[in-house]
């Protein structure tokens, strides 16, 4: 072997060295199998519908029979009840224990994840948010994620990183050691993924809860700003000090306390609060449509 | 037996993934080649599962994803990107000589033509023979041969021309 091809050997095992760690892989494999499988059976489904569909449409109905509206059809074809918010971006790869704790859609889209149990947004905790622009990076550190232009900011155990993929990303991480390089890491892992919906749990006159929160499925919390009053939904009880006083709201019996309104439908606390009281807070609540099936299996899982 | 596809991709996925990464001088393409090629592999794993060596079949379908690689970036090879690689795998430090050294070597091998370079890696990361190659390229040894003698005389030849101490430039302004 002559000192070419004893360099070409060296530097291919130099490369080899540099092989990415597997997770990543196995976790976007075990996706793709599971939406693969879930493509099947909606497939399966929507066949079977239609056959019904053409069997009523041709022998039973025939002359009076008026055609589905398209919207219809397609809206069958789309996990949970057809509401859902896309994300359409998603990471594959976050500090060891990290789970999912909170979805907004208020303004940027955001998802962020912490240890199981922890409060959203405290230490340690990761945030991926899509911005609409991009926002002011002067002064930040140039970087690269996935060979595209970035840009770094760190803050002691915080680091931010903005780039720009078909929207623009911005991964921030709190409260860990090697902030920059955890940033980055987690930047490096997010993918489209234009199947990532979320569906809130209630809607309140075409609009749907803009945050949940929560530490389990069946442990959350969302929220609706509705001009200055906070319209919410929640697994528990919202905290009401004594005294209370009775109200009927949606039929039932709530609490009055203060400026805040609560009654307890379909084991969910639904509740209306405002810096003033006004019937307008019973009017809401009584107004509030829960979701069919609200999308809280996210909460409180990793990737 | 046949062994099932979750313990064989929990015994390959990592070989491959090197095997990928080596090909494709890119951690991230090769991620996405060896997803590509598993989910793939899964659906008609009843076929390969059967066949003597699963796993060089299923190395083989690498390869040719590779080489047909419909989604190449900027319609054009992928030079070697060191960033891109070490925010992945930070290399070993290692500031010798030496490793500037295998590192220029590594960008000039990630410039060659796609065949060139997949039988360069065949031969001299795979240790295969020309008629492997072949088979696993889909052509005929005269043309291994062929693509071999072209990828070493340009890596000889910009060995040559390559100026004393540029080894310790390539990382800069690559990207």
């Amino acid at each position: 072997m002559n000192d070419t091809e004893q360099r070409i050997k060296e530097a291919l095992g130099l490369l080899a060295e540099r092989t990415p760690h597997p997770g990543p892989t196995l976790n976007a494999l075990k996706r793709k199998r599971k939406r693969q499988r879930n493509n099947v059976f909606l497939i399966a489904t929507a066949g079977m519908a239609a056959v019904v569909v053409l069997i009523f449409a041709g022998v039973v109905a025939s002359n009076r029979y008026a055609p589905p509206n398209p919207n219809d059809a397609a809206a069958a074809l789309v996990q949970g009840d057809g509401k859902g918010v896309p994300f359409k971006y998603a990471p594959h790869w976050l500090p060891d224990g990290f789970v999912e704790s909170l979805r907004a859609t208020n303004m940027a889209p955001t998802r962020v994840w912490g240890p199981a149990g922890a409060t959203p947004y405290s230490n340690p905790s990761v945030v991926i948010r899509a911005h609409g622009e991009m926002p002011d990076v002067r002064g930040w550190d140039p970087a690269r994620v996935r060979g595209l232009e970035a840009w770094v900011q760190v803050r002691g155990d915080a680091a931010s990183v903005v780039w720009k993929a078909q929207d623009v990303l911005d991964v921030s991480v709190n409260g860990v050691a090697d902030a920059r390089e955890v940033a980055l890491r987690v930047a490096e892992s997010v993918r489209a993924d234009a199947k990532i919906t979320h569906t809130p749990p209630f809607e309140l006159e075409g609009r749907y809860a803009e945050l949940v929160r929560g530490t389990a499925p069946d442990s959350w919390h969302s929220s609706l700003a509705w001009n200055a009053v906070s319209v919410q939904v929640a697994t528990a009880k919202p905290e009401l000090p004594a005294p209370n006083e009775p109200v009927t709201v949606r039929g039932k019996q709530g609490v009055r306390n203060g400026n805040t309104v609560a009654v307890q439908d379909g084991g969910l606390w639904i509740s209306a609060t405002a810096s003033a009281w006004s019937d307008e807070l019973v009017e809401l609540v009584n107004k509030v449509e829960i979701v069919d099936r609200p999308d809280t299996g996210w909460i409180g899982k990793g990737i | 037996m046949t062994p099932s596809f979750d313990d064989f991709v929990a015994e390959q996925v990592t070989p491959l993934l090197r095997y990928a990464t080596v090909l494709t001088c890119d951690p991230h393409l090769a991620q996405d080649v060896v997803q590509e090629v598993l989910l793939r592999a899964q659906q008609k794993w009843d076929r390969i599962g059967s066949v003597d060596l699963p796993h060089a079949y299923v190395k083989r379908m690498v390869t040719n994803e590779y080489l047909s690689w419909r989604r190449r970036r900027a319609a054009k090879d992928v030079a070697l990107c060191m960033t891109t690689l070490e925010s992945v795998t930070p290399p070993v430090a290692d500031k010798t000589h030496h490793y500037d050294e295998r590192e220029a070597m590594l960008q000039r091998i990630a410039k060659l033509p796609r065949k060139q370079r997949a039988a360069v890696v065949l031969r001299y990361y795979e240790n295969y023979d020309d008629s492997e190659i072949a088979q696993m390229l889909g052509c005929a040894e005269g043309t291994v041969r062929s693509h071999i003698s072209r990828a070493l005389a340009t890596l000889r030849m910009e060995h040559t021309l390559e100026p004393a101490g540029v080894g310790s430039r390539l990382g800069e302004g690559l990207s």
